[in-house]
């Protein structure tokens, strides 16, 4: 109980620094957004005027207050360019974003695991190496370049066997679920290939490791089980908190690849309103999507703490030394 | 075998520290060729040490010469197919596939090699506060690195180009935070090991300051989670330019980088999908070739696993115990549990051949 307590304490004071973080980041900035809404032959009242207007004459400490107030409100502010609410923006973009890091992340799993447990079951020195080069050469394609490949293969329009559309996302949304669905599997795919190289590496880790031990596995086949019936029923739960850790991480590294994928499948995702408003200096938009996205993932590192806690029992009466 | 011996083992009449280094310096290249010979000796670490020194010399050589410069463009031969002229074919703007992408290579070269200096610098940072003796820094640090290991690179990113604009430089910085507080994170089990161990409580007893016990004593204990995890770094910035480059945040526009060729590739897949081809293999090729760089370093400079090396650890402990002792800087008493690695059989030798010298 008490780690939940101290779990909770740091992940607040963590986003309260990651606040504080992305506030002044973003107050260094060189061209800044009044300019930039004004217009290249502005005259100097236009832009004071823009500057009262969003508040940005005022001393940093009340701008701050004003926007992380708003934030516990559910406030996002509004967006200086488009005028719209950056939470429905947030809002739209995210019911892509999200199925597509999921869907990759579940295609990473479905990949990477048996794989993993494979390469420990497997007593073929041949098959042991072809299995080391797979999980190396994998994690080493640039999500760019497989999501490239992938399209020259399965892409409609462009490739060898047509069959999934290659870019775009429906405009009605999740109305015509399968259309939408389908054209999230060539992104998903080209993410989840890459991140299973991963999550494989780390399953065979994690086995190898219980398996070296000895202990239970060396237990169960001595009750009767074979190799493979040992390492897959009780190595694999003994394996479980520290799958979990790697999932969640990976979940995390996967959002570089998905933002490249996204932009390479002209998909409007979260990664696209995110770089399309860095670009436009859109300081108002980007304060606080990039403040979403980092609460995402500390939320995130959050959860994943808290289930492998839960998952392994040994740690429940530890001290606290971590 | 005189003349291997005399430059390692310090002969009593000076006792001065240049003749201590000169030894030391003895032992340490030889330590680094049988390193480099056992890497040699396996198949993935051959692969990784000559891609890396083509990549290091495809870097060099791009400074002063690629087939065709840089800057020229041909607007009646855009996307080209191969030729002679152009072995890679050429790009939208006419100019030379195969010159853009030896260019990049010194660029990618750069960014890497800064990662990794600035991440392990960031890394060991936090790995010393967070095996401070005060308990109030190192839970603290714990904590930081705790709760900001989960941002990911491309966010930290997006935040430096607001206010610096896309350029390597926030590639460098996105990539050093992250990577250095992952390092500071793997490491930390194995540097706690080290700073509750009892050499460095005999150090520490000895009078050798913190930041003396980090370098001499906890250093080398994490040097093996180091070696897999900076060369993982390295492989990762690789890909990391290429994702920020496309999504603009990367490099600036017109400098060569293997990001950038990607980038521009992507425009005309549908019409020459060839063009794609290349930068990706280079960067998969490249990304294979530093992972699997860091597992052979770690296999052939662990003095465990590695016999050849544990014979050439032994003497330069020997040797340096040597040292410490004839420079009168610390008494045999303290000097042997802090270089404690020798075999007892090695040791033996080699005072027995230091004898025979005499």
């Amino acid at each position: 109980m008490r780690f939940v307590v101290k779990r909770l304490l740091l992940f607040a004071a963590a986003l309260f620094g990651v606040s504080v973080l992305v506030f002044a980041a973003l107050r260094i900035l060189p061209g800044d957004v009044a300019v930039v809404m004004a217009g290249t032959n502005a005259t100097a009242s236009r832009v004071a005027a823009l500057r009262a207007e969003f508040g940005l004459d005022r001393p940093y400490v009340v701008q701050y207050l004003d926007w992380a107030g708003g934030l516990l409100h559910g406030d996002l502010g509004m967006s200086a360019l488009t005028g719209r609410p950056v939470a429905t923006q947030v809002g739209t973009r995210a019911a892509v974003t999200f199925p597509l890091i999921i869907l990759g992340l579940v295609i990473a799993l479905a990949i990477g695991l048996p794989l993993g447990c494979a390469a420990v079951i497997t007593r073929s020195p041949r098959l042991r190496g072809f299995f080391h080069v797979l999980a190396i050469a994998g994690g080493a394609v640039p999500a760019l370049w497989s999501g490239l490949l992938l399209l020259l293969l399965f892409g409609r329009g462009i490739g060898v066997l047509g069959v999934l559309p290659s870019q775009g996302f429906p405009t009605d949304g999740w109305s015509a679920p399968g259309r939408a669905f389908a054209s999230l599997i060539l992104p998903a795919l080209a993410t989840g290939i890459v991140a299973a190289a991963g999550i494989m590496r780390y399953t065979r880790a994690a086995l190898e490791d219980i398996a070296a031990d000895g202990g239970p596995v060396d237990m169960a086949m001595a009750c009767g089980m074979t190799r493979t019936q040992a390492l897959l029923g009780v190595g694999l739960r003994l394996a479980a908190p520290q799958l979990v850790s790697v999932a969640g991480l990976t979940f995390a590294s996967m959002i570089t690849g998905v933002m490249v994928v996204e932009n390479l499948f002209a998909l409007p995702g979260l990664g696209a309103l995110l770089v399309g408003d860095v670009g436009n200096r859109d300081l108002v938009a980007v304060q606080s999507e990039l403040f979403l996205l980092a609460a995402f993932f500390l939320t995130l590192g959050l959860a994943v703490d808290l289930a492998h806690r839960a998952l392994d029992p040994r740690l429940a009466d530890d001290k606290e030394d971590r | 075998m005189n003349g291997n011996r005399t430059d390692m083992i310090v002969t009593r009449d000076t006792g001065d520290g240049a003749t201590r280094a000169t030894g030391v310096r003895g032992v340490r290249a030889r330590r680094i060729a049988v390193v480099a010979r056992t890497m040699w000796a396996r198949g993935g670490g051959r692969y990784a040490l000559v891609t890396l020194a083509l990549w290091a010399l495809t870097a060099c050589v791009s400074l002063f010469w690629t087939p065709q410069p840089l800057l020229k463009t041909d607007g009646y031969h855009v996307w080209d197919a191969p030729s002679a002229a152009h072995p890679l074919g050429t790009d939208g703007t006419g100019a030379d596939v195969l010159s853009w992408l030896m260019a990049g290579s010194r660029t990618n070269l750069a960014i890497a090699a800064l990662a990794v200096v600035c991440s392990a610098a960031i890394g060991l940072l936090f790995v010393g506060l967070m095996v401070a003796r005060s308990n109030v820094l190192a839970s603290v640090s714990v904590a930081v690195v705790d709760a900001l290991i989960s941002i990911p690179t491309v966010l930290i990113a997006l935040l430096l180009a607001v206010p610096f604009g896309a350029s390597a430089g926030v590639v460098v910085g996105a990539c050093s935070i992250a990577y250095g507080l992952n390092l500071a994170r793997v490491a930390r089990p194995a540097a706690l090991l080290a700073a509750r161990s009892q050499y460095v409580e005999s150090a520490r007893a000895n009078g050798a300051g913190g930041l003396d016990a980090l370098v001499r004593h906890i250093l080398p204990n994490i040097s093996p989670v180091l070696a897999v995890q900076l060369s993982m770094s390295a492989g990762t910035s690789v890909l990391a330019e290429a994702g920020l480059t496309y999504l603009g945040v990367g490099v600036g526009a017109g400098v060569p980088s293997w990001g950038h060729s990607l980038a521009t590739s992507v425009k005309l897949i549908n019409v020459f999908p060839l063009t794609v081809l290349w930068p990706g293999l280079i960067v998969t090729l490249v990304v294979v070739a530093l992972n699997l760089f860091g597992d052979a370093l770690r296999d052939a400079a662990d003095p465990v696993a590695n016999a050849a090396l544990r014979e050439t650890v032994a003497v330069s402990a020997v040797a340096g115990v040597a040292a410490d002792v004839a420079s009168g800087r610390v008494s045999v008493v303290s000097a042997v549990p802090d270089r404690a690695v020798a075999t007892s059989a090695a040791m033996g030798r080699v005072a027995a051949e230091t004898e025979g010298e005499d």
